[in-house]
Order: structure tokens, then C-alpha cells, then sequence
């Protein structure tokens, strides 16, 4: 074609396909990525955080519905699915820590997951939340990808689940240190394994950054977590009171 | 890479169908975890095309949630209104599982197993 597209049919054209919703996604996020390298991986500085400021940002200037952005970063979307089988391999790596520890750790991430649900749950419901935000604070603790499946089939906001995950990871990272030294955790296996328990991803990376043991065992407590969630969340929701 | 993508995405699969059949209150993905992880386990090793996709997937886990992530736009004035109770909870929240993890861990001790 030969005759110059005015600047409205190109725009047409282009919040017509899913490329844009994928570049801003990507672009959202190599910005988040960049500046949590930058910052020697501050937990604040979470990658995911920025990217959803940025996307939101642009959606609000470009007059773009959410859905719309939606149908188009969905192919973004889709690969939760795919990422949440390939955890089985950290798993598997992780799976030579238990040796010796299967008790206390399996106890351990028990007694957190039903820590963190009714813990959740209950100050939610105390200060008065709704029944969305409490029941998307049911599998908070559980790594996103997985937390949301589960919210989804319990009939919970996968949205506010994930939000919820985030923060959790970014409060668990930053939080950790001081809760532990408080306790007088010192050895780095338990220290880590708590930290997975609680923050899942964001407070796994956080402790490998502190202590390669600690990122280990964080790293399988997050999976462990995860299976363990996703196998209990959904028998134990009939006695969860999300009101 | 290639021969690991397909094999995560045909045990996905596998999970997805074992969920719509047999198992409908547990994620398709996590069913597939789980035979992937007895695979694993039976193989006693992981292939080097399927660590070099997991490796990927985990360094930008975060990427994949951006886009429902997002979505939180949308309940906005709910979380405004409701600022405290989130924020409460999700700081008590935390604080308590760290806190009961490690208590739970520190009293089953490490002195039973020969550390």
C-alpha cells in the first residue's frame, strides 16, 4: 500500500492485535527487571510491582478497558500453566534437603500454611473486608502461579490473589530478618525453609541472596508449599470462614 | 530447549486431563507438577533441555503474573476502602507464618538428626 495510514488507523490497527498488550506487558517488565538489578535486588524494588504500575499507567493514558488489554497479554497469561509444571525440577533438586529432616519440616510447613491462611482470613474478616478480599487471601502464602489456580477454582479473584502474593513476598522478604533475630533462629536451613513458607518466591530469591542454604531450603519449602496448597486449600475451604 | 518445552507442556497436559476426569478440585498444572516430579524422581535425573526451561521460567516467574496482576485496577476503590484490613492482614499474616515455621522448626530441632 502505497497512500500514508493516518496516525488514528495505525492505532486502530495496533490496540486491534495482541502486540500491543505483549509489548507493554514486556516492556513494563524488562523496566521492573531492570531496576531491581540496579537496586542489588531490593525486595521493594519488586519487578512485578513496577511492571503493574507501568502497565496501569498506560492504560489509563491510552483509554484502554482492561479487558481489551486482557484478551491480548492472555497469550503472557497462558504460560502460568507451563511454569507451574516446570517447578517440579527445583522441587526435585530441592528434594536431597529433606533427608533427615522429613519431620520437622513437613510439621513446620504445616503449621505455617494453616498459620497463614487463618491468620490471613481472620484479620481480614476482623476489620471488616469483604467477602472477595477474604477469600483472596486464603492461598496468599502459596507461590502466585499456583495460588491463583487454586483461587480460581474456589471462586475467588485470581487478580486480588496474585496482588496479595506479591505483597506477601515483599513484606515476608524484608520482614524475615527481623522476625527470625527476634526469635534467635541463627541456623540458615531453618531460617530459609521459614522464609519459603511464608513468601514464597520473593522471599526465596531474598534469601539466596543472603545464604546459599537458606535459598535452598526456601526454595523447597516454596515448592512444598505449593503442592501442599493446592492438595489442601480446596478440602479445607469448607471449614475456611471467608463469611 | 525445544525437546524440554514439549515435554513440560505434554505433561501439563497430562495434568489438565487428570484434573478434568479424576481430580476436578486440584489445578491441572500442579497435577502435572506432581508427575513430572515422580518422573523425575524415577529417572533420578533431570534432562538438560528441561532444566534449561525451568531455569527461564523461575528466573521471570514474575513476568507471567503481570497481566492478571493488573487487573487489580479494577478493584481499586474496594481495596480503598477496605486499606486497613488488607493491610493488616497481609503484615500479621506474614509475620505470624514466619514466626510459627521457625518456632515449629527450632522445637523439632535440628539436634535429632545429626546435625
Amino acid at each position: 500500500m502505497n497512500n500514508r495510514l493516518p496516525i488514528q488507523e495505525i492505532w486502530v490497527y495496533l490496540s486491534g492485535s495482541p502486540l500491543l498488550a505483549l509489548i507493554l506487558t514486556l516492556t513494563a517488565y524488562q523496566i521492573g527487571y531492570a531496576l531491581y538489578m540496579r537496586s542489588q535486588r531490593n525486595p521493594l524494588v519488586n519487578p512485578v510491582a513496577i511492571a503493574v504500575l507501568l502497565v496501569a499507567v498506560c492504560l489509563e493514558l491510552l483509554d484502554m478497558p482492561y479487558a481489551k488489554y486482557f484478551e491480548g497479554a492472555q497469550f503472557v497469561h497462558f504460560l502460568l500453566g507451563t511454569a507451574t509444571v516446570s517447578l517440579a525440577i527445583p522441587i526435585y533438586r530441592g528434594l536431597s534437603g529433606l533427608k533427615g529432616r522429613v519431620f520437622p519440616l513437613l510439621l513446620a510447613l504445616v503449621a505455617g500454611g494453616l498459620t497463614s491462611i487463618f491468620s490471613a482470613v481472620g484479620i481480614a474478616h476482623w476489620f471488616g473486608a469483604d467477602q472477595a478480599i477474604v477469600g483472596a487471601m486464603v492461598s496468599k502464602s502459596v507461590t502466585a502461579p499456583i495460588a491463583m489456580g487454586v483461587a480460581e477454582r474456589l471462586g475467588y479473584s485470581p487478580t486480588l490473589t496474585a496482588v496479595f502474593a506479591v505483597v506477601t513476598g515483599i513484606l515476608g522478604a524484608i520482614l524475615a530478618r527481623f522476625v527470625l533475630d527476634g526469635l534467635g533462629l541463627k541456623i540458615w536451613w531453618q531460617r530459609g525453609f521459614a522464609i519459603g513458607v511464608a513468601a514464597h518466591g520473593i522471599g526465596t530469591s531474598r534469601a539466596f541472596s543472603v545464604h546459599p542454604e537458606a535459598g535452598t531450603y526456601a526454595s523447597l519449602a516454596m515448592g512444598l508449599h505449593g503442592i501442599l496448597g493446592a492438595v489442601a486449600i480446596p478440602m479445607l475451604a469448607g471449614y475456611i470462614p471467608t463469611f | 530447549m525445544i525437546p524440554g518445552l514439549v515435554q513440560i507442556l505434554l505433561w501439563q497436559g497430562a495434568g489438565e486431563i487428570v484434573s478434568h476426569f479424576v481430580l476436578p478440585h486440584i489445578p491441572g498444572p500442579v497435577i502435572g507438577l506432581v508427575l513430572l516430579l515422580g518422573f523425575l524422581a524415577a529417572r533420578d535425573h533431570v534432562p538438560d533441555s528441561m532444566a534449561l526451561v525451568s531455569d527461564a521460567f523461575s528466573q521471570h516467574l514474575g513476568l507471567l503474573f503481570v497481566p492478571a496482576a493488573t487487573g487489580v485496577i479494577l478493584f481499586l476503590p474496594q481495596l480503598r476502602q477496605h486499606a486497613w484490613a488488607v493491610i493488616l492482614a497481609l503484615l500479621g499474616s506474614v509475620v505470624l507464618t514466619i514466626a510459627v515455621t521457625a518456632l515449629v522448626l527450632r522445637f523439632t530441632g535440628p539436634g535429632g538428626d545429626g546435625e
